[in-house]
């Protein structure tokens, strides 16, 4: 393994059957990886917005409930409710769980792209998360 | 690098045998994708693979051999990657219980109409050589560590233990941020 950067057509990435002979294969595979990065970095983006939509949303069903509890001074009522908001809470729990290890994954598959070394494949790595936080930052704080 | 290098080479030859009795059609490409070390293509696997014989791992003593023991291995390292997620977290709430010393300056400013207006400068932060800052770079040290272990146990290209340091990652994810959105939810009422 070359300890060093090199310009190549030539690499293999992360699989088998992932090996590029050509510049036309070379170019792709970049847009692949920078395509990779985007998502990685929508990822962190959209995990963050699905935590804020889960606690604003916990947060006003909670208060409703304090509201009901208190106006009809019932402790039977609001049992059913308190469950669903848990099953919601835990859903959502769930599908971030989902997403965090799809966040792991891409992390570690883009150091294994650099880590082959190759010039084209690390500039595809850069400018994708480059686009990619250019792209979806501004949506963090649009809520 | 030059340690990766040993262990790399001394995983050797083994290791692409190993790869030869799982896919026997697969070398062509690692081969020919060097130009002149062609007999160091096989050394350290660019490529997944799934198999537990002959597998290094971080350590030059630690070395898989059996099924038992790479199953051994899966939990050991499903549960370093749990550790780490817990870590995390945990150092998040350290950090924010300990940063409650708040001070306030007040400065005197001119107001408008002639007025003397009282101006406060709210800094929140922690002592250098307080216990809480201390904690927190000991434990930061123990994180960084447990992160480059765990990239280098993602390194070896082996399929179960990539597996185990994601599916580690998730759970403890799914475990102690569960936690975390609570004590938030409480806390900070005024999201």
């Amino acid at each position: 393994m070359a300890m060093h950067f090199i310009f190549s057509d030539e690499v293999v990435l992360l699989f088998d059957f992932w090996s590029v002979h050509s510049p036309a294969g070379m170019a792709l595979s970049v847009l692949v990886v920078l395509l990779l990065a985007v998502l990685y970095e929508g990822i962190k983006v959209g995990k963050a917005r699905l935590l804020h939509q889960a606690l604003t949303s916990l947060s006003i069903s909670t208060s409703q409930q304090l509201i009901e509890e208190t106006d009809q001074h019932s402790s039977s009522s609001d049992s059913p409710q308190v469950s669903r908001t848990h099953l919601r809470w835990f859903l959502c729990h769930f599908g971030q769980s989902l997403l965090h290890v799809a966040q792991v994954v891409i992390g570690y598959f883009m150091m294994l792209a650099v880590m082959s070394y190759n010039t084209w494949i690390f500039f595809g790595v850069v400018l994708g998360s480059g686009v990619g936080y250019y792209l979806a930052y501004p949506l963090l704080s649009m809520t | 690098m030059g340690h990766f290098h040993h262990v790399g080479m001394s995983m050797g030859m083994s290791s692409g045998d190993d790869n030869s009795t799982m896919a026997p059609s697969h070398h062509h490409p690692t081969s020919s994708a060097s130009h002149s070390h062609d007999h160091m293509m096989m050394m350290m696997p660019m490529t997944f693979y799934f198999g537990f014989k002959k597998v290094e791992l971080l350590f030059s003593g630690l070395v898989i051999n059996t099924a038992g023991e790479m199953a051994g291995a899966f939990v050991a390292v499903f549960l370093l990657a749990m550790f780490y997620e817990g870590l995390k977290i945990a150092r998040e709430g350290l950090l924010r219980k300990s940063q409650v010393s708040i001070r306030y300056n007040s400065m005197p400013v001119p107001g408008p109409n002639g007025t003397i207006l009282m101006e406060t400068h709210k800094t929140v932060g922690q002592q250098m050589l307080s216990f809480p800052h201390l904690l927190q770079t000991v434990l930061h040290i123990i994180q960084v560590v447990i992160s480059y272990f765990l990239m280098l146990i993602f390194m070896t290209y082996n399929g179960y233990l990539c597996i185990a340091v994601a599916a580690g990652a998730g759970m403890g994810y799914f475990l102690f941020s569960w936690k975390k959105a609570v004590v938030v939810d409480i806390t900070e009422h005024c999201h």
